[in-house]
């Protein structure tokens, strides 16, 4: 059954141009949904990247997830890597054009409505729906992280010592200011070693 | 005098720079505030607030936010090129790199450990900011819901923020006292 459903699951070929203006709008659309600095988008972006359009598997996804927590900048990039994976068979230059061109779809509502905020903050500053807004946001907020973390952990381990070593740096991230590079290097060192399995 | 654009390109590529490694808000300020003096304390708090409360992640926003006050939308554009230019393009690179090696064993075995470490950072953003809704019942509730719609019901992120966000502001809107 789940061959079945995996071979099913064909790439979405972005030559075809209903395909590339229908990713496009998928990326414009979540933009403003990018709640709480953004990392709430990541589960519709495995959704986007391995349900609807077949380009990674969820594997890749969270390979891909590390490798944006672990590069410098803000880890919301990690648009730039999938739709990187979406071209890259095309080879090196279609996969950079449309990793740019996914970041660009991204953030260009987003920057918009923030331009439009920065230059007339003063006249919502008081205003009741600004309040009600930013407290109604919060707590949706809030459940839909645990939701993210808990996707994110369940397609990257696999074996109880995936789990322990996840729960761990859960743990030390909330309560050290130690590097998450230092985890990641270390858990790199795990895996080589063969302790920690897929 | 405000900055030009050339200047809030290279201010926010300066912030950039110094915060490989982490902590660009800290690094945004210091630049901003303290090297080059363009806000107070106080306007870049400001900024703060409204860069986490609209759409976007922070720390671009914030580079949008300071754009946008010297120069509109132009300053806004030549500022988020600024913070975004070597972030990317090092994640570009990295990426191109990681398509094309991620099949080979070791890699295989490296990333089978990576990920595990990213996991547990993935979930410790709930845990985060869970603090600050303990008191708050209904809060809590809130974010239950919305833990329970997207896991168990599979709920996508957008029809549950049109039909919870409404419902959240009508209880939250502030009463007269």
């Amino acid at each position: 059954m789940t061959l079945l459903l995996a071979a099913a699951c064909q790439p979405a070929h972005l030559g075809d141009w209903r395909n590339l203006i229908a990713v496009i709008w998928d990326f414009l659309s979540l933009s403003l949904f990018s709640l709480g600095g953004g990392n709430t988008l990541l589960a519709e972006y495995h959704y986007m990247a391995v349900d609807k359009y077949c380009w990674l598997s969820s594997q890749q996804f969270a390979e891909i997830y590390a490798i944006a927590e672990g590069a410098p900048g803000p880890s919301s990039m990690i648009v730039g890597l999938l739709g990187m994976g979406a071209a890259f068979e095309e080879g090196p230059f279609w996969a950079l054009l449309s990793g740019v061109m996914a970041e660009v779809a991204i953030l260009l509502p987003s920057t918009l409505l923030m331009v439009i905020a920065a230059l007339s903050w003063n006249r919502f500053k008081t205003s009741p729906f600004r309040l009600a807004f930013e407290r109604a946001m919060g707590p949706i907020t809030l459940g839909v992280l645990f939701a993210v973390g808990l996707k994110i952990l369940r397609i990257s381990d696999h074996d109880t010592p995936a789990y322990a070593v996840s729960a761990v740096v859960c743990f030390l991230m909330l309560r050290t200011k130690i590097s998450p590079l230092w985890f990641m290097a270390v858990a790199a060192g795990l895996g080589v070693l063969g302790l920690v399995n897929r | 005098m405000p900055p030009t654009h050339w200047q809030l390109f290279w201010g926010m590529q300066q912030v950039a720079l110094s915060s490989f490694g982490g902590g660009l808000s800290a690094w945004s300020e210091r630049i901003v505030v303290e090297d080059k003096a363009w806000m107070s304390k106080q306007e870049f708090i400001t900024g703060l607030t409204v860069a986490r409360l609209f759409p976007g992640p922070n720390q671009i926003n914030m580079a949008i936010y300071i754009g946008s006050h010297f120069r509109g939308l132009g300053g806004a554009l030549a500022a988020l090129a600024g913070i975004l230019l070597l972030p990317f393009s090092v994640l570009m690179g990295l990426g191109l790199a990681y398509y094309y090696l991620h099949t080979s064993m070791a890699m295989d075995r490296l990333l089978a450990g990576v990920i595990t470490a990213s996991a547990g950072m993935a979930l410790s953003m709930g845990f985060k900011i869970a603090a600050a809704y303990f008191h708050d019942r209904v809060a809590l509730l809130l974010a239950a819901i919305s833990f329970v719609a997207m896991t168990v019901f599979h709920v996508r992120l957008v029809p549950l923020v049109l039909v919870a966000g409404p419902l959240a502001m009508v209880w939250y809107w502030p009463r007269k006292p």
